[in-house]
């Protein structure tokens, strides 16, 4: 008895209907077309409507309401609103020695 | 020196003051860090959004104002209306076909109670099923309504009371459709005498007299489940043929010579012109659509099912720049980008037929174009099912459609009563049909009639995805006996001739 596979090779019919295996998306980003179901004047206009969509990222246009965080970029009102890795950690001798002399000893260097 | 003396001074200060807010600032840790992706509406195109965003490994919240998850579709639409198809349907066979079967039942009665709360069990169990999904996938569920301060800024208004700000990178708007109102606002829906779909989904007792404005899906599920209760039922319908967009007119027919066997009266290219309530009866005006001959229907109960509109309200589009079409639809290209490119748009609320799996689709493409660039729905192949006994059920082309494109295409046709499973089940109404393109045997169309339809389109929606022929179809084993084999021998039908017909 012979696989499906093999006997399909032998014989003259080949189905329509095929095996696509993973998929495989390219490494760029399709360009925007306009939806299958949008209806005809706004695919006639779409330029318009791509260069809105684009203009669109640029933080400052973006966010007219709010000073910080456009798009992407995020801005932090106070620095310990941001994760701890992004906090000053690294505190040297003479500093410390000033906050506990309440000054102190930074008067007397 | 100096300048090190006011840095001291400085560092003092903020460990102070870090001391002093770090309490208050733990409190709102979630709402300072953004999400990877919101999605605005938990129906069937935003929790599937949303789930599919967490699994894609984005922090990700979901907000929903209904208070339960699943949208129209779960609450108060697909769902809700398939129980009581269900059931409508055991007990309209319990009276009228078990007898032939060799079932004696005495005393069959409806105990409308216990059905709605049937019916009402399914859908919670359904909607408290997606808040454990949720769970599991880890999606943030905030219960209010939502409304743009920036293109990256929502603000919400709870459920609970009081309001919060959330922010995220990428958000999708999945805020779905409602009840469109009766065209010129002639006829206002109350949910008890004039009703939505919502209404005609918890109508506390059967109504002797129903009149169904639109004969589209939605009205010939609801026509049906009160028909089989005992309701008179008239469906009231402007274009010349009932099922909808999209439905074939061959299986149009058909399916209306099959609902006006079952007691349905159909009254087409007619016009609504009022219903007016009057000593607890509603009077329905209509006219010929073309104009003339004025009739009056007298009914307890009016459903309005001429459509759902999108909903948009309350969302601040205007302030950020997303754009609405002259429907009150949010424009978008193919990848779901609105007109400010970090917020997508799916489901209802866009372009393209109201449909829960149309949705669901767009909201797995919406997140996989954020994640990766790429995505995929193929609208040539998006199936549409009529839950009503017999079911139909279509996906691809009519045959009407093909005619205007000037298709070269061949027709195959299997009717339920050669098939054996049908036979066996005394359920042998409809038929199976194919359309397929003359010079390659590709399928275009598959629209089906009968038991199972629903089911069975799911096959000819793979086959339409993929590009398989006919041929294809009808060298694939489908088991025997099984209702299947109708829709193979269909298939055989296009390409040659089929075996039992």
């Amino acid at each position: 008895m012979l696989p499906t596979l093999v006997r399909r090779s032998a014989t003259a019919r080949k189905p329509l209907i095929h095996f696509i295996g993973k998929r495989q998306w390219p490494a760029h980003t399709d360009a925007p077309h306009p939806h299958p179901y949008a209806p005809a004047e706004i695919k006639q206009a779409f330029g318009e409507f791509t260069s809105k969509s684009a203009s669109s990222a640029a933080p400052s246009q973006s966010a007219p309401s709010s000073s910080k965080s456009g798009s992407g970029v995020q801005a932090y009102e106070e620095f310990w609103y941001a994760p701890e890795r992004l906090w000053r950690h690294t505190i040297d001798e003479v500093e410390i020695d000033a906050i506990l002399s309440g000054g102190a000893t930074a008067a007397k260097s | 020196m100096l300048q090190l003396q006011r840095a001291s001074q400085r560092s003092a200060a903020r460990a102070l003051a870090r001391a002093a807010r770090w309490q208050a600032a733990r409190g709102y840790a979630s709402s300072s860090e953004p999400y990877d992706a919101i999605i605005i509406g938990g129906g069937p195109g935003g929790y599937v959004a949303a789930i599919k965003a967490a699994q894609q490994g984005l922090k990700t919240a979901c907000i929903e104002k209904r208070g339960a998850l699943g949208g129209t579709c779960l609450n108060v639409g697909c769902i809700p209306s398939k129980a009581m198809l269900n059931n409508s349907h055991m007990y309209h066979q319990a009276q009228h076909d078990m007898k032939r079967r060799g079932i004696d039942v005495d005393g069959v009665s409806l105990n409308l109670p216990v059905m709605l709360k049937a019916k009402t069990d399914a859908v919670t169990g359904l909607t408290k099923g997606i808040e454990v999904l949720f769970k599991q996938n880890k999606v943030d569920y905030i219960k209010g309504t939502a409304s743009f301060v920036s293109p990256t800024k929502i603000s919400v208004q709870l459920n609970d009371g009081g309001s919060t700000e959330v922010e995220a990178k990428n958000i999708i708007i999945a805020t779905g459709s409602e009840v469109a109102p009766f065209p010129g606002g002639a006829i206002e829906i109350d949910e008890t005498q004039i009703v939505s779909s919502t209404g005609a989904l918890d109508l506390q007792e059967v109504p002797k007299k129903l009149v169904v404005i639109g004969g589209g899906i939605i009205g010939l599920e609801m026509g049906s489940v009160w028909s089989r209760l005992g309701s008179q039922v008239t469906v009231v319908e402007f274009l010349g043929s009932i099922g909808g967009a999209g439905i074939d007119e061959e299986i149009s027919k058909q399916f209306q010579r099959s609902l006006s066997k079952q007691g349905l009266k159909f009254l087409l290219n007619t016009k609504v012109i009022s219903a007016d309530k009057r000593d607890g009866k509603v009077y329905v005006k209509t006219e010929a659509a073309k104009g003339g001959k004025e009739e009056e229907l007298e009914a307890d109960v009016v459903l309005v099912a001429v459509g759902r509109r999108p909903v948009t309200t309350g969302l601040n589009l205007d302030k950020i720049g997303v754009e609405v079409d002259n429907k009150g639809r949010i424009i978008i290209d193919d990848q779901f980008t609105t007109s400010v490119s970090n917020i997508k748009c799916i489901g209802d609320v866009t372009f393209g037929p109201m449909l829960a799996h149309k949705a669901e689709e767009e909201g797995i493409a919406a997140v996989e174009y954020i994640k990766s660039g790429h995505g995929h729905v193929n609208y040539a192949a998006i199936p549409s099912v009529v839950y009503t006994h017999p079911e139909v059920a279509w996906v691809g082309k009519t045959e009407q459609e093909l005619k205007k494109e000037g298709v070269q295409y061949k027709v195959g046709k299997f009717p339920f009563a050669a098939n054996s499973r049908a036979k066996t089940n005394l359920d042998t109404e409809g038929q199976v049909k194919f359309l397929a393109e003359k010079e390659t045997d590709r399928i275009l169309g598959v629209h089906i009639i009968g038991p199972n339809a629903g089911e069975m389109i799911g096959e000819a929606v793979l086959a339409i995805e993929y590009g398989a022929s006919s041929e294809d179809v009808a060298r694939t084993t489908h088991a025997h006996p099984t209702l299947s084999e109708a829709f193979k021998e269909a298939a055989m039908a296009t390409y040659d001739k089929p075996i039992h017909f």
